[in-house]
């Protein structure tokens, strides 16, 4: 078990190492960050002024060597745009993210996985067509057009929602949350909904396949035959095998989440680190572009490390072996 | 090999048929993804404008509501866009580039994940360790996330949106093939082969590709509508397609300033179109995976 | 009264398209208390149907038809799956075939014990867990307290085995439902286990429907039987009687097909000739003009210290499956290899197949020659195999005339025209008919599967071929019509064959010489007759001792 564990962040480290590689190779080499920063009429002795000034004009290697004892310093530059250190303005907007993908996560689990095992074990009711005409439909409507449709029936229409915008918040632990504000939770509402929609099609799909899957099995049978009743059969026997893949893939979900929240926070113009991803491309703000890049990747990692690291803890047959 | 072989034609069908039969919604989807298809394909024929050709363009046709009278007297069935674009013509155009670039990004990724799935299955060691790491580092992204970012660094356009696409497509279905090509390694057929004194490069593709690819072919629809919901939210935001070549995401996209202004057509009607597209995929996607369940079909 | 009455049921199975298959036409059966029944019959038979039909445990898509299921005085047949709930683990217990696959995974054994006690009886708690363990005890699983924290991956079939024992006697039922008890399990074991199973019953006056393809177990076990083909019962009667007087010709082909270990017979007793056709005729010449048949006392393989290590997950750490050994094969003899699963039989064949690496040291020599194991192509016409499983053997996707002829054709060893010829020729000596090329493995039943195998083997021209298990999948009729097969194409073509077991009986009727195998080394070697006879080996011994032999003459207990 100890080696499951540690197996992976060997793995992750050179797979953080490879991004690093990568990402300088697109924004250094690929690009020319000189042509970009020192504008169109610079002569050809600014350019070279600027060059050394950004250590543009040593060899590779060594720009890569910089490039990556910078990063581990935690040193990612200053942003472009704001003039200010690009991983302050990450750090300040990442509890706006972080915020409303728990509560799409929340949404998602407290609806997907009791719709799913229903759906599972009542294949031919109709609510279960209902449920699975739904998920379907909510699958297929993109996330961004979906969002429009939010703005459009509850803030144009039924004016019931602000459309945009963050709203107040309130101060905990230092961060900034409107989850904690009853007026600023009115406005995370529509971007968690927007979030959340699909996070529950994949529950209900999720929690339907394995309750289908698992009641097939031999010791499903067994269960009955011994005399276990149905709460105790679906609450302990079934939820217990079926929760292994969902909470797996649930914490693998939470990188979905955070890579749709970009799109999200575009529509609602909503604070967080998506929309500072979108607005940094667009201004080619490439220090906030790279530190992004860095940071999710580590994100990721850790996520899927997390995701490891449970799904051996829920599954016997992986803890002891 | 021998006749036998290529036998998977006409009699293919027959059981394809009974696949949908009872099952009317996924019919429905069936005769919209032809539909669907048939439109992109006959785009510049059926379309009443080219939307593309500035000389068709005329400025005092922008903004009509549906039905609304252009200047030469015609009707706009769906309305027209701020420049006096057809969005009808708008629309068929852009399906066009949506199945295009899906299409294109799928069948790349496919095959190119599938011939490494399979050599990573018969090569192993440091081959298989080399080409799985690869698909770690990409499938610890999504795909929309992993895109997005190259985009960023390589710059937007028709084929570097496919390129993107593909490059998520590829991990999924090579990680698909091995896991089931290693189930079939250790097949006995596998076994009787290597005895039989048959190649490698005969094994590979003519014992394990066959039995290995129908869970890649099962998830094929469902990897294109995905690959459209991709593109179009790429393009969407800006960094996919160009604008001369507008995509069903970039028309929502441009609609989307006059949305709160009450001209919603123009944004709700390409919107409308995607989703019925991607719904009628998946709902054929899903009948092929349900069909390919052994746990539903068991039950009859 | 009659613990349990079965009259005239029949089951029937709703169809995809809609129709209905009768799995169980028109079944009776009378059990009393205590009393230990028999239910008998091959795969597809639908012996388990029955069972599964006393505890109302058919799918959705199996109903009853007809006919009713008395237990006691109520009838069952009809019971919902609310009422089902008073009898399942109160009054009738179930045992399933594979206890590795009836206990759920991710829970403890204790919890899954301790929960068929508290469903089922007043215990509740401590007095629940303690009863779990006295339960465990009288199953006689060692070390019951410390078992109850333990996974079913953590433990042996045999030791799970138990443990489903003590789940379906938690209540003390009246009755229990026995389906395969002991297939799943290894030979020395299923003696035990059996024993234990009869003791239970005994001791607890609980009445068992014992549900089985083992002739060998019922004669141990059962104080009646019913043979049931096809879903329909053929006959039954007190066990004595069928075995050793059946009255019906299904029956008496069913006895005839048992190999036994105490003797060998040159042909079971089955009908399976084949028809001289030109077709048969012209491909046992092929076969003869290819295959050397120079039977005499020279040495064909020989084996000099084999030995290999698996890796294992640690470093250090390794696994050995073979240990140094060393044996010869003779032309023209049948050479079995002889052990249980994990004794590395199977990883010998492997190896002399080239399809794992053995460890340094080893020298496998064809004809006096060492071979080489890169030349996959030059050895692939010397050595074939013939393998256990005929659901994975085959290649699914191509029809059955490819799959005999692929290989040959690929060498370039026949031209691709006569080939097809080729395949039907060879169809038809495996005793297919012509028309079987053309269809895909699917379409075909498991000895079916394992002749069209024994054909693609056989279209290489083989010096020598390796038989794993060849019969062990397939039900007892059909491995006498595959071992019979076997022997007439041994004696017309003069073929060489390793022949793999773990069944004795069947040893005994195809093996001239045999090597027994422990934990990865030759326990003990010499002639069939004599090593089955008279083991000079202990363990070869109990080997002997655990076989399910049928008591023809014994009286049941």
């Amino acid at each position: 078990m100890m080696s499951f564990v540690l197996r992976r962040p060997g793995q992750s480290a050179i797979l953080l190492l490879i991004m690093s590689v990568l990402v300088f190779a697109g924004m250094y080499v690929i690009s020319d960050p000189v042509a970009v920063m020192a504008g169109e009429d610079a002569t050809q002795a600014d350019r070279q002024a600027l060059a050394a000034a950004l250590g543009l004009d040593r060899p590779l290697p060594v720009q890569y060597l910089t490039f990556l004892g910078n990063i581990l310093r935690g040193d990612f530059g200053t942003s472009f745009v704001y003039g200010r250190p690009v991983l302050d303005l990450i750090f300040e907007r990442l509890p706006a993210t972080l915020e409303v993908v728990f509560l799409a996560m929340v949404l998602g689990l407290a609806f997907g996985i009791p719709m799913g095992i229903y759906s599972g074990l009542n294949r031919k009711k109709p609510a279960t067509k209902l449920i699975s005409m739904v998920t379907t439909i909510g699958y297929s409507i993109p996330n961004f057009w979906q969002a429009l449709l939010f703005i459009l029936i509850f803030a144009v229409w039924l004016r019931v929602l602000p459309a945009t915008g963050r709203g107040p918040t309130t101060e905990f632990l230092g961060m900034q949350l409107s989850l904690l504000n009853p007026e600023g939770l009115r406005y995370m509402l529509l971007p968690a909904a927007n979030l959340g929609v699909a996070l529950i099609c994949m529950q209900t799909r999720l929690a339907r396949s394995g309750t289908q899957e698992v009641m097939y099995q031999d010791y499903m049978m067994f269960a009955r035959a011994k005399g276990i009743a149905p709460p105790r059969l679906i609450g302990r026997h079934l939820l217990r095998n079926i929760l292994i893949p969902i909470v797996t893939i649930t914490a693998l979900e939470l990188g979905t989440l955070i890579a749709f929240s970009t799109v999200t926070e575009t529509v609602f113009s909503w604070p967080g680190i998506g929309k500072l991803l979108l607005d940094a491309i667009y201004r080619s703000d490439r220090p906030v572009v790279v530190a992004y890049m860095i940071l999710i990747t580590l994100m990721f990692v850790l996520i899927n490390l997390v995701a490891d690291i449970i799904y051996a803890i829920l599954d016997p047959r992986i803890r002891y072996s | 090999m021998s006749a036998s072989m290529s036998e998977p034609g006409l009699r293919r069908l027959e059981p394809f048929r009974a696949i949908f039969r009872g099952y009317p919604a996924a019919a429905a989807g069936l005769v919209g993804v032809v539909i669907c298809a048939l439109i992109a394909l006959l785009a510049p024929v059926l379309a009443p404008q080219n939307p593309f050709n500035q000389n068709e363009l005329d400025i005092m046709n922008g903004l009509l509501p549906p039905m609304g009278e252009m200047m030469d007297g015609s009707v706009s069935l769906l309305g027209t866009d701020a420049v006096g674009r057809d969005i009808l013509s708008a629309v068929m155009y852009g399906m066009r580039t949506s199945l295009l670039v899906a299409i294109l990004s799928v069948s790349i990724g496919m095959v190119v994940g599938v011939v490494l799935g399979l050599v990573a299955t018969m090569r192993g060691g440091w081959v298989d360790a080399i080409i799985m790491r690869a698909v770690d580092l990409t499938v610890s992204f999504p795909g929309v996330l992993l895109a997005l970012m190259l985009l960023a660094v390589f710059g937007s356009g028709v084929d570097k949106v496919i390129f993107a696409l593909a490059i998520g497509i590829w991990a999924q279905n090579a990680r698909l093939v091995r896991a089931v090509g290693l189930s079939e390694m250790k097949k006995d057929y596998i076994a009787a082969a290597r005895i039989g004194g048959i190649s490698d490069l005969r094994i590979m593709f003519h014992f394990l590709l066959p039995n290995a690819i129908s869970p890649v072919l099962v998830i094929l629809p469902m990897a294109i509508s995905g690959a459209i919901v991709a593109e179009a939210t790429l393009s969407f935001l800006g960094v996919g397609v160009p604008i001369t070549e507008p995509s069903l995401g970039l028309l929502i996209s441009n609609g989307n300033d006059y949305l709160l202004s009450g001209r919603w057509w123009i944004s709700v009607v390409p919107g409308l179109v995607l989703v019925l597209m991607v719904l009628s995929i998946n709902v054929v996607a899903d009948r092929l995976r349900d069909h390919a369940n052994p746990y539903l079909q068991a039950k009859g | 009264m009659a613990l349990l009455t079965i009259t005239d049921l029949s089951i029937a199975y709703g169809l995809a398209d809609g129709r209905e298959l009768e799995a169980i036409k028109d079944f009776s059966l009378t059990l009393q208390r205590g009393q230990i029944v028999g239910i008998v019959g091959q795969s597809g038979a639908g012996k388990s149907t029955i069972g599964k039909a006393i505890l109302g445990l058919l799918g959705e898509n199996a109903r009853i038809s007809d006919g009713e299921i008395l237990l006691g005085s109520e009838n069952i047949a009809r019971f919902s799956e609310r009422q089902f709930g008073a009898i399942r683990g109160k009054r009738v217990g179930y045992i399933y075939q594979n206890p590795m696959t009836a206990l759920n995974p991710v829970l403890s054994v204790g919890e899954q014990l301790i929960e068929a006690i508290e469903a089922n009886t007043h215990r509740r708690g401590q007095a629940a867990r303690d009863h779990a363990i006295a339960l465990l005890t009288s199953a006689e699983v060692s070390h019951p307290e410390e078992r109850l924290s333990k996974y079913p991956h953590q433990l042996s079939g045999g030791l799970c085995q138990r443990i489903v024992f003590a789940i379906a006697i938690a209540a003390q039922p009246d009755l229990i439902i026995a389906d395969e008890p002991t297939t799943a399990l290894d030979v020395t074991v299923q003696q035990a286990v059996l024993g234990t199973l009869k003791r239970l019953a005994l001791q607890e006056q609980i009445a068992i429907i014992l549900i089985t393809h083992d002739m060998g177990v019922v004669s141990q076990m059962c104080d009646e039987v019913y043979v049931l083909s096809r879903g329909r019962l053929v006959e039954h009667g007190a066990t004595a009687r069928i075995i050793g007087a059946p009255r019906e010709r299904y029956t008496r082909d069913l006895m005839a097909a048992i190999p036994s270990v105490d003797e060998k017979r040159p042909r079971f007793d089955v009908l399976d000739a084949f028809e001289e056709t030109p077709g048969r005729r012209r491909g046992i010449d092929y076969l003869k003009s290819g295959i050397a048949s120079d039977v005499g006392q020279t040495i064909l393989l020989s084996v000099r210290d084999l030995s290999k290590t698996f890796k294992g997950e640690k470093r250090g750490e390794g696994f050995r499956a073979l240990d140094q050994v060393s044996f010869e094969v003779i032309a023209g003899e049948t050479f079995g290899i002889v052990g249980e699963s994990g004794s590395g039989k199977s990883t010998i064949g492997r190896a002399i197949l080239g399809l794992v690496e053995p460890d340094a040291g080893a020298t496998i020599s064809l004809a006096g020659r060492a071979i080489a194991s890169g030349d996959r192509k030059g050895l692939s016409q010397r050595l074939q195999c013939i393998f256990q499983d005929p659901y994975s053997s085959l290649n699914p996707r191509m029809d059955a005339g490819t799959n005999i002829i692929y290989g040959i054709v690929a060498q370039g060893l026949v031209d691709r025209r006569s080939a097809r010829v080729l395949a039907e020729d060879l169809l038809e000596v495996v005793g297919l008919p012509r028309a079987a090329s053309r269809k895909m493995p699917h379409a075909f039943s498991g000895g079916e599967r394992q002749r069209i195998g024994i054909a693609r083997a056989l279209a290489y021209r083989p010096e020598l071929i390796f038989c794993d298990e060849p019969t062990s999948a397939l039900d007892v009729t059909v491995q006498a019509e595959v071992l019979n097969l076997l022997k007439e194409l041994q004696e017309s073509l003069g073929l060489t064959l390793v022949f793999v077991s773990h069944d004795l009986a069947v040893v005994r009727q195809m093996c001239d010489r045999l090597i027994v195998m422990k934990a990865g080394q030759i326990v003990e070697r010499g002639s069939a007759e004599q090593v089955l006879t008279e083991p000079g080996e202990p363990y070869t011994g109990q080997l002997l001792a655990a076989m399910p032999r049928v008591l023809r003459s014994a009286e049941p207990s």
